[in-house]
């Protein structure tokens, strides 16, 4: 046991820098098309509005494209050879990851021309073993406003390192 | 409209993404994870029979399921989920759900999506409101 050195936690628990991202009506078009989303308020002002919302309203789970530009729009030598960006590797000898567990609360709904800012931390690091060996835990919590300082979302996304 | 009640199923929705539509999430979220859309790297060097079925794009086929049910009746307040075995392109997805609490503001769902054989891929729970 103890893979999560002092290095590992002083990585996890750095300061995540703030990123916005503006969003527009192509964005929430492209996240609708690819998840089979056909009700026209994720692609016409019109009926978004007739719908009661102030413009082309975002599919539920948008939230999610914020976070990823948030930490992959960067210059590609600040990638892995996997794709993934090498800010978000931690320093572990444990270096094969899978997806945990999410956890995510809704507040304001995004709509064509919000400003969404997105604050990163680390909520939590643990270790198990596990039956091939050791497993790390990192949790990390994104938290999504709008430019009204409006709670648009809650997000804890679970990484597992073995 | 009254919200379905405990023990209520949600109708299946079988959905099945094509390597365009895995393309698709990857380009609309920027997510440059290769083995969502290189098959040599994912079936050479790491090892998986196939291109995998992204684990968030299955967190929004839960909601979908329960979305295109519930209509404007509800809206989602949370949800939960967790992949416990991984899905290939080429696979279907049986999406479904059950109702699971019921009470004056909303309701409780159970939500997966599994493969023919029964192999769960993604589980969660979501709390529905009352609109």
């Amino acid at each position: 046991m103890g893979v999560i050195t002092e290095e590992a936690r002083h990585w996890a628990d750095r300061e995540y820098p703030h990123f916005e991202m503006q969003v527009t009506t192509t964005d929430i078009a492209r996240f609708a098309h690819a998840t089979g989303e056909t009700n026209p308020i994720h692609f016409d002002k019109d009926a978004a509005v007739a719908a009661g919302y102030a413009d082309v309203v975002a599919p539920t789970l948008f939230t999610y494209v914020v976070r990823m530009h948030a930490s992959a729009l960067v210059p590609p030598d600040q990638l892995e050879p996997d794709g993934s960006p090498t800010a978000d590797v931690p320093p572990l000898p444990t270096r094969r990851a899978m997806a945990g567990e999410t956890a995510v609360v809704l507040g304001e709904r995004v709509v064509a021309g919000d400003v969404i800012g997105v604050e990163k931390r680390l909520a939590n690091m643990y270790e198990k073993e596990g039956r091939s060996g050791p497993l790390v835990f990192v949790e990390m919590e994104f938290t999504f406003t709008n430019q009204r300082g409006e709670l648009v979302a809650r997000e804890n996304f679970t990484r597992i390192y073995r | 409209m009254t919200l379905p009640g405990v023990g209520t199923d949600a109708p299946i929705r079988v959905r099945t993404p094509s390597a365009l539509d895995l393309f698709m999430f990857s380009a609309s979220a920027w997510l440059l994870h290769r083995i969502h859309y290189d098959t040599p790297f994912t079936t050479e060097h790491d090892g998986h029979p196939g291109l995998l079925i992204h684990g968030p794009l299955q967190g929004v086929y839960l909601v979908q399921t329960a979305e295109s049910w519930l209509g404007n009746a509800a809206r989602l307040s949370t949800i939960t989920y967790r992949h416990l075995a991984p899905a290939y392109l080429g696979d279907s997805l049986e999406c479904g759900g059950t109702v699971t609490g019921a009470d004056a503001d909303g309701i409780d769902l159970e939500l997966w999506a599994r493969k023919p054989d029964g192999t769960v891929t993604t589980s969660g729970t979501a709390r529905f409101a009352q609109k």
